[in-house]
């Protein structure tokens, strides 16, 4: 019976956009596609819920929460001809090759020992050509502190647990079109947010956030385009 | 006066961060807030999409092609109170509500509609 229910699961990815059948299979991919393509799998996307329900194949919790969004809101300001580059790696922080060495922490009783090691895991890396002549660059990096503490108790009894501690940045870069009119906003961004700007032939505006992740990865979009804006207070219109 | 003066083009705001006005000949006017829309962005009743979306009730599912645009306001919204910087929002709110303005747009050369791009895709057909 599971057997059939699979095989019809199964089917199902296979008649998939190749992207969502490399979300499911790989949980990422690194490719460049005009908005279009982009919508092809997005409409692929919605269809996933309604005909997979196994848990091996379920779909990376950001793909419907930060991918999905942001392609939206991104092709918006696209021509049809434009590019939009997407680099995402939804494996998460403890994917092999992501962790660095460890290392010993000195440790008082109970806690007979701790190591701590960090990853680093760049998991979304976006370029999009936007229809104002701009390039826009998005990159989230997360790095993951992770400490293991082995502890005995008053009984003798051992115990192991992992405490992580997540710090994300989010750096948003655009470089604006020849010639465009830029001028300084007249506030200053949230003090989270900081601003580097690059005047030239092309001025260049990068805002960068570095944030404790430990808030719900459902606020990750509204974040990122929170960051971003400040790349667009730059060449606003007056009113 | 020739023949384009006479056209009144549409007024659906397109883009997200870039915002821009649709510009193709309008049809009609939406019966609910008087937009002139046009052929492509008509849609049941007349109605131009934003109001559309907000007699269906609640915003799409981010799967929805409506969702960005249904997303805008609320974006623009949250993104001034966070900058603590009002003028953010009013500038959007400003240009949403405020009639077809080809020197106020951002210069795309060809024009918003120049290669068929927009929220129906390349369908678009200049005649
Ligand atoms: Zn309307
Ligand atoms: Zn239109």
């Amino acid at each position: 019976m599971l057997a059939v229910f699979w095989r019809k699961q199964r089917a199902a990815i296979e008649g998939f956009h190749p992207l969502h059948q490399a979300l499911v299979h790989q949980q990422g991919f690194s490719v460049s596609l005009p908005p279009a393509d982009w919508r092809a799998l997005v409409a692929s996307l919605a269809q996933h819920q309604a005909h997979v329900k196994r848990r091996k194949w379920r779909l990376p919790e950001r793909v419907p929460l930060v991918l999905v969004p942001l392609i939206q809101v991104l092709t918006e300001d696209m021509r049809g001809k434009a590019t939009l580059s997407i680099a995402a790696d939804l494996r998460g922080p403890d994917a092999p090759g992501k962790a660095g060495p460890q290392q010993r922490l000195p440790a008082r009783r109970p806690v007979r020992s701790v190591a701590q090691w960090y990853a680093v895991d760049p998991w979304l890396r976006i370029r999009a050509e936007l229809r104002d002549g701009s390039v826009l660059d998005v990159e989230v990096v997360d790095r993951v502190r992770y400490r293991k503490i082995h502890k005995v108790n008053s009984r003798g009894k051992h115990k192991w647990k992992t405490k992580t501690k997540t710090v994300r940045r989010i750096a948003v870069t655009r470089r604006i079109a020849k010639g465009a009119a830029v001028a300084r906003p007249s506030a200053p961004p949230p003090r989270w947010i900081r601003t580097r700007v690059k005047s030239g032939e092309r001025t260049v505006v990068q805002a960068t956030a570095k944030v404790l992740a430990n808030y719900p990865e459902a606020q990750l979009p509204q974040q990122i385009l929170q960051v971003s804006t400040e790349t667009f207070r730059w060449t606003r219109r007056t009113a | 006066m020739d023949e384009e003066d006479r056209v009144t083009p549409c007024d659906v705001t397109t883009g997200f961060f870039v915002l821009g006005h649709c510009g193709r000949p309008a049809v009609a006017g939406c019966p609910s807030c008087g937009k002139p829309v046009c052929a492509h962005h008509a849609g049941p009743d007349g109605l131009c999409p934003e109001c559309a979306d907000r007699l269906a009730g609640g915003p799409a599912s981010p799967y929805d092609p409506r969702w960005a645009r249904g997303y805008r306001r609320t974006y623009y919204s949250e993104s001034s109170r966070a900058y603590n910087d009002t003028t953010w929002y009013s500038s959007f709110d400003d240009y949403d509500r405020g009639g077809f303005d080809a020197g106020g747009d951002y210069s795309f050369g060809g024009g918003d509609f120049g290669d068929g791009d927009g929220d129906f895709g390349g369908d678009f057909v200049d005649s």
